[in-house]
């Protein structure tokens, strides 16, 4: 009997503890250098917290940040980022030239790579891999990021060529063309005058050494063809093609008694030039490109592997890969691990044994399992950001800039919203830079490219915070704003009719909370709040479901501020507010097009005024990198996008040796 | 009682593929699709993904390919968010972590809750009989979703004994403190039953006859009154268990352990029909097999019900 | 922890009997014999004698009964304190906002506008460190008054619980009423049905109610977990009520008014129903918690009331996220909230005893 007692004796106390105890424990988390333990792990390994379970091993397939990181891990590219920079550093390809307006790459493989059973990796693997990422029949979510491959998006939307019955030749683009606008194209679509020559003409001073002369492979028919005017192509499906032709009698006429042959895996603008040399030529300037080249759609996957074991070839039993560390086992929504591969090439210079990947998306989970020593290091965005005050202090927090940005999308096609008095109204009466104050870390943003991130780029300023103004433009829309007992009124304004939709979590809570109230004081207008389960929120996004606010967040895909100009280049889904303007996606091209770097960022930045000026989204934050790792984990910096190549981290168990802070970004 | 299983067990199918049915609806009319993502993807390329998964057939095509294929192979089919792993596969890694973790604490809620259950029976409307029924309404009334956190910050944050979560399999030292977030409610519960049990039968003769032959209170409960206190506590274990199986989802989110639960929820959140229609079927199908097994021993226990 | 099925995740505990409850057995075919389950009968039998009375409307069970259940109640020192705390709760629930305006000018939504305060102030404490009163439960993240959070979430919660109820009431009784009043094939499909909906998920259910309904305002949001708890928690009522109803239906006084010609909705609803009041009420009174628990984690899940209003439950989920380093956030609205939850057991727990003439023999 005396045993009944104790247990509830002790579940009593257990409860009594909490409630008075609970307030003073406190103190326990806020004291020490660090937060928690800091005892390094008995074996040479590394716990991460990643987030969410991994998709997909398949590179090309997932989307997501959690699967990018595990990719680092088990697959290369032919660059890979740099650990601190994220700039393209050499990986399978040794080097690589570039043409001169950007338009065609030439990378030059190592010889000594392999995949992790031994056999080695040459330059048609790597043709393989992005002509299966491009596929139709794999649907990669990623696969837009190719686009700028000559005729990738064609074959990736299954789209035809037009083709003569009898002579067989291709209807070009130019032939239906309004006006021949030949000048304006890539180097890479001009037919070569003499070859080689596209790739220095440039460099003011020939080059001595000839290990560093651009070596542009040899010529071939392939790159005869992409040399020669464009193809046209004409959506695959009947029904868009039959829409497409009734309205262009010129095309329709042009077409008529032609056969339509689909663009195959085989006309897309990447080619094995040798074993070790592969020729990508794009139908675009894109001086990005080279970067865009890490991520993972252009991550190597393993032909034979594929063909033998098709969608089950990722399993533990089957599953080849090419990175510096190989699966060693997945349990799936627990942990991922990986573990050295002796196959890789540089595996000598690879520290460490193993690294788990921890699943989980419970922020205060992650935290406690990094404040008890469980894991060594949690991803980004981990620390609630009113525990800031607590933890920045600490030595194991990461701070840094982050390719990322927080906005507001306004529906345009609805009303009150599709007038841009309006929009700038909303706009104005929010004070970005108390709200970046109260969030703690983050910069406050007037413009659509994160603050300060690509050095060089002019960005432009949107309208500041000025509730005088704003309601001086709401008046002007139609919608007066009285003063009645100190308090703003808008009588007009149907604020029943509109709403601020977002997905719940709770910083997008407190964002939309904060946002309410300033609109509340400074307008009088009261927006309504609906918090959304995530792919509901997406879905009335996307469509444009929804009247009135949503809340955006946008990472880069690469280092280059057309990650986020591009959003709106497209009309539907993509950018969330309906707004689209021929007149911005024709500046953004003519940019592109541009070969002086500084002088595109200068159009680019012109663009992003016109698309401001315009309002269909209201800037509100430059995100911040914020997460923790302990200091015994070296090698891992926080850079702008959350990515670590894992070759170069390690456990050094000398404490003198240990970071005390962040480790530095510069050199 | 034979005609009255077969027959049970005859109205179990059809009541199966009509649960299913309305589920697979009920995931067509929720909005957005699994690939609904934070990135936006170009119409292009979501028409290939739709093609890809034959979601461009027609409504009832689709859903004759999805039933057929768990009526001809009980097949559920690859789940749609992880790409090339069959349903049948994730039920069958999955299940054994919530069941461990749900018999372990239906197990330590019999033990604590018999017992304390019989000690309070023993002197009704004492103090003792007070504390502890009170101290058993506390465990029904603690959302074990405020329990589990507040045990993760004692044993694990402040005291650093205990892992705060992730699954170690079993046995580790992962498991303790799932084990007693889930129990609390159980363990309440189990007091409260074999209280009432045992009152009922500490008032009928033999058991006076026992007393008054001098035995001892523990002579008197381990060897006359638990076998007959214990019914209502044996037949709550057929609903209990399969709750304790499957419904485990705020202890597996706590917990971060990879249960049916968990991946149930994430289902959900997903749109993963074919996952989603999989631990639906095998919950609905755990579910009716246990009311079954409920009424069968209800029919042994209780002469009275007859069918 | 109401997961996959609120309505089962409170199994009816025969409670102080060691018979199950009439309506739980999942197939309680229809061969229960009488003074078998019926145990409530001979009580609730009373009308028997008075179907005249019935029939002009006045169908109240002889008063003596529930005067009697009433002077049981009162004994019962747990179900007082229950009853007691319930009051109290819901008065300051209900103007406890009010006279924290009158007080301090601040209320639940309340943001201030000095950054400096948006933060989590711990209870008692200015924001400078020293003594204060004005926050007696500190602030939450963005440095609103806790109080009057929990307070005006006691609303939500509490209003949550009881229309959910309500709910669930009026379908439950009308639904088992009736398949157990007409019986046979009906009964047997209907009680399928209620089968069927027992193996739903219904996380599925409420996403999808919540998603295609949706609502524009945060009332508007209420209303809906209003219906989409009540639509998904009718389902063990409806048992309970259809148990009582077989056991009524053979009744004498059930004969005579169908002799005397009273059509079956009548019967059903002005002459059985009323003799059903006692389990329904007992389980309504459990139903309240399990709906507010049931609110709770849907907004563990982020299904739950909008933002600015809050519900105990939606504070318990921000108090979890903070709990390693703000922990009276959890505190006191999970106390609060687990305080009502216990009250309210006491409560049905006493009503049950009350109203359950098998406790008389104790």
């Amino acid at each position: 009997m005396a045993k009944v007692y104790l247990k509830q004796l002790l579940a009593g106390i257990a409860i009594a503890a909490l409630l008075s105890g609970g307030i003073s424990c406190r103190v326990v988390a806020t004291s020490g250098d660090f937060y928690g333990s800091t005892t390094p792990p008995q074996r040479n390994i590394l716990r991460y917290v990643n987030g969410d379970e991994p998709e997909s091993l398949d590179p090309p397939v997932s989307a997501g940040q959690p699967e990018a990181r595990i990719y680092l891990a088990l697959y290369q590219g032919l660059v890979e980022y740099d650990p601190k920079t994220l700039n393209p550093i050499p990986a399978l390809a040794e080097r690589w030239d570039v043409n001169n307006d950007s338009s065609e790459f030439v990378f030059h493989m190592r010889r000594n790579a392999r995949w992790s059973n031994g056999d080695p990796i040459s330059a048609q693997d790597f043709v393989y891999s992005i002509r299966r990422g491009l596929a139709p029949v794999l649907a990669s979510k990623n696969a837009y990021l190719a686009y700028a491959i000559a005729y990738a998006e064609a074959y990736n939307q299954r789209a035809v060529f037009v083709r003569d019955k009898e002579t067989k030749t291709f209807l070009l683009e130019k032939h239906v063309a309004d006006n021949a606008s030949a000048s304006t194209a890539a180097v890479s679509q001009k037919p070569i005058v003499s070859f080689g020559s596209e790739y220095d003409a440039g460099s003011t001073e020939p080059v001595a050494d000839p290990d560093q002369r651009p070596d542009p492979g040899s010529d071939t028919a392939f790159h005869q063809f992409m040399h020669s005017p464009p193809r046209l192509t004409l959506p695959g499906g009947e029904d868009a093609r039959t829409k497409l032709l009734a309205k262009n009698p010129k095309l329709q006429a042009a077409v008529e008694g032609k056969e339509f042959v689909p663009v195959s895996a085989e006309d897309i603008g990447v080619e094995a030039v040798d074993d070790y040399t592969v020729r990508i030529s794009l139908s675009q300037p894109a001086p990005y490109f080279s970067g865009l080249l890490a991520h993972q759609l252009f991550r190597l996957a393993p032909r034979k592997i594929i063909e033998q074991y098709g969608d089950h070839w990722t399993e533990p039993e089957h599953i080849v890969t090419c990175g510096a560390f190989k699966l060693k086992a997945w349990l799936p929504y627990n942990e991922l691990v990986v573990e050295r591969d002796p196959m890789y090439w540089d595996a000598a210079n690879v520290h460490l044994d193993e690294i788990h990947f921890f699943v989980t998306t419970d922020n205060p989970t992650s935290m406690n399992l990094y404040k008890v020593g469980e894991a060594d290091a949690v991803l980004n965005h981990t620390v609630p950001n009113v525990w800031l005050d607590v933890i920045r202090s600490k030595k194991d927090y990461m701070d840094g800039a982050e390719a990322a940005i927080v906005y507001i999308t306004m529906n345009v096609t609805k009303a009150p919203m599709d007038d841009v008095r309006v929009r700038r109204a909303f706009n104005m009466a929010i004070d970005k830079v108390n709200y970046a104050k109260s969030r703690r870390i983050t910069k406050p943003l007037s413009a659509f490219t994160p603050e300060g991130m690509f050095v060089g780029y002019p960005q432009p300023k949107g309208e500041g915070f000025d509730p005088e103004q704003a309601r001086k433009l709401l008046g002007e829309a139609g919608f007066p704003v009285t003063k009645s007992d100190g308090d703003f009124e808008c009588k007009a304004f149907p604020a029943g009719q509109v709403e601020f939709i977002f997905n719940s979590n709770s910083s997008n809570k407190a964002m939309a909370e904060f946002m309410q109230a300033q609109w509340k004081q400074n307008l009088g207008i009261t927006v309504p709040l609906r918090s959304m389960e995530f792919k509901t929120y997406m879905n009335a996004r996307s469509k444009l479901e929804y009247n009135g606010f949503a809340i955006g967040i946008w990472g880069a895909d690469y280092m280059d501020p057309f990650t986020f100009l591009g959003l709106f280049t497209t009309a539907v889904g993509v950018n969330g507010t309906g707004w689209y303007d021929l007149k911005y996606v024709a500046m953004l091209d003519q940019a592109n097009r541009t070969l002086d770097h500084q002088q595109r960022y200068d159009l680019l930045a012109k663009a992003e005024k016109y698309l401001l000026d315009a309002q269909p989204l209201i800037p509100i934050e430059t995100s911040s990198v914020n997460w923790l790792k302990k200091p015994y984990v070296k090698g891992m910096y926080p850079n702008a996008a959350d990515l670590y190549p894992w070759k170069y981290v390690y456990i050094e168990r000398e404490p003198s040796k240990w970071d005390y802070g962040v480790p530095s970004l510069a050199d | 009682m034979l005609r009255f299983i077969i027959r049970r067990l005859l109205i179990t199918i059809p009541t199966i593929l009509v649960v299913l049915t309305i589920t697979w609806a009920l995931v067509r009319l929720a909005p957005g699709n699994f690939y609904t993502s934070d990135k936006n993807i170009p119409p292009a390329i979501e028409k290939n993904i739709r093609e890809k998964y034959g979601l461009d057939k027609p409504w009832y095509e689709q859903y004759r390919r999805t039933m057929w294929g768990i009526v001809r192979h009980f097949d559920f089919g690859t789940s749609l968010k992880y790409e090339g792993q069959s349903v049948n596969a994730i039920i069958a890694r999955s299940l054994p972590v919530s069941a461990t973790v749900g018999l372990l604490a239906y197990l330590l809620a019999l033990a604590v809750g018999i017992v304390a259950g019989s000690m309070a029976s023993l002197h009704p409307n004492s103090k003792r009989d007070y504390a502890s029924m009170a101290l058993a309404m506390l465990g029904i009334s603690i959302p074990n979703f405020v329990l589990g956190p507040i045990l993760v910050f004692i044993f694990s944050l402040t005291l650093y004994w205990l892992p705060p979560s992730r699954w170690n399999g079993f046995p580790s030292r992962n498991v303790i403190l799932p084990v007693i977030t889930l129990s609390g409610l159980y363990m309440a519960y189990i007091a409260r039953l074999t209280r009432a049990g045992m009152l009922e039968v500490l008032r009928s003769d033999y058991i006076r006859t026992a007393r008054a032959k001098g035995l001892s209170d523990s002579q008197v409960i381990l060897r006359h009154a638990l076998r007959g206190g214990l019914l209502p506590v044996v037949s709550y274990t057929g609903p209990a268990l399969a709750f304790l199986v499957t419904g485990t989802v705020v202890v597996e989110r706590i917990f971060v352990l990879p249960g049916l639960g968990n991946y149930f929820i994430q289902a959900s959140l997903n749109r993963d029909e074919p996952l989603i229609i999989g631990i639906v079927a095998f919950i609905a199908i755990t579910l009716l097999l246990m009311n079954l097994l409920v009424d069968i021993a209800y029919a042994f226990l209780d002469p009275r019900i007859r069918y | 922890m109401p997961v996959l099925h609120m309505h089962d995740d409170r199994p009816i505990i025969p409670g102080d009997r060691d018979k199950p409850e009439p309506g739980l057995t999942p197939d309680p075919a229809p061969s229960y014999s009488e003074g078998d389950v019926i145990h409530t009968a001979p009580e609730f039998a009373i009308a028997e004698a008075d179907v005249l009375a019935a029939e002009r409307g006045d169908v109240i069970p002889g008063t003596s009964l529930w005067r009697d259940a009433w002077r049981r109640l009162l004994k019962n020192r747990l179900a007082v304190f229950g009853m007691l705390v319930v009051a109290i709760i819901t008065v300051a629930s209900v103007t406890g906002p009010f006279i924290i305006k009158q007080l301090t000018g601040l209320t639940p939504d309340y943001i201030p506008t000095d950054v400096a305060l948006l933060r989590s102030i711990p209870p008692l404490t200015g924001p400078e460190g020293s003594f204060s009163w004005t926050h007696l439960m500190g602030t939450d993240n963005q440095g609103r008054d806790l109080l009057a959070r929990v307070l005006q979430g006691g609303q939500i919660s509490l209003m949550v619980g009881i229309i959910a109820t309500l709910v669930s009431l009026i379908i439950g009784v009308s639904y088992g009423a009736v398949a157990g009043y007409l019986g046979g094939r009906i009964d047997n499909l209907m009680m399928r049905a209620v089968d069927v909906l027992y193996s739903l998920p219904y996380i599925i259910i409420v996403i999808v109610l919540l998603s295609v309904f949706r609502s524009q305002t945060a009332r508007g949001q209420v209303l809906l977990l209003f219906v989409a708890l009540g639509s998904v928690s009718w389902l063990t009522m409806a048992r309970i009520v259809r148990g009582q109803v077989l056991s009524l239906k053979n009744q004498e006084f059930v004969l005579a008014a169908r002799a005397t010609g009273v059509s079956t909705p009548r019967i059903i609803f002005r002459h059985i129903v009323p003799n059903t009041l006692g389990p329904v009420i007992v389980y309504a009174t459990l139903t309240i918690p399990t709906v507010m628990l049931t609110e709770a984690f849907l907004s563990f899940l982020g299904f739950g009331v909008q933002p600015p209003l809050a519900s105990w439950g939606s504070l318990v989920t921000d108090g979890i996220q903070n709990i390693g380093i703000f922990p009276w956030q959890l505190i006191f609205p999970g106390v609060t909230m687990a305080l009502t939850l216990f009250s309210l057991n006491f409560l049905g727990d006493g009503l049950r005893d009350a109203l359950d003439p098998q406790m008389r023999k104790l």
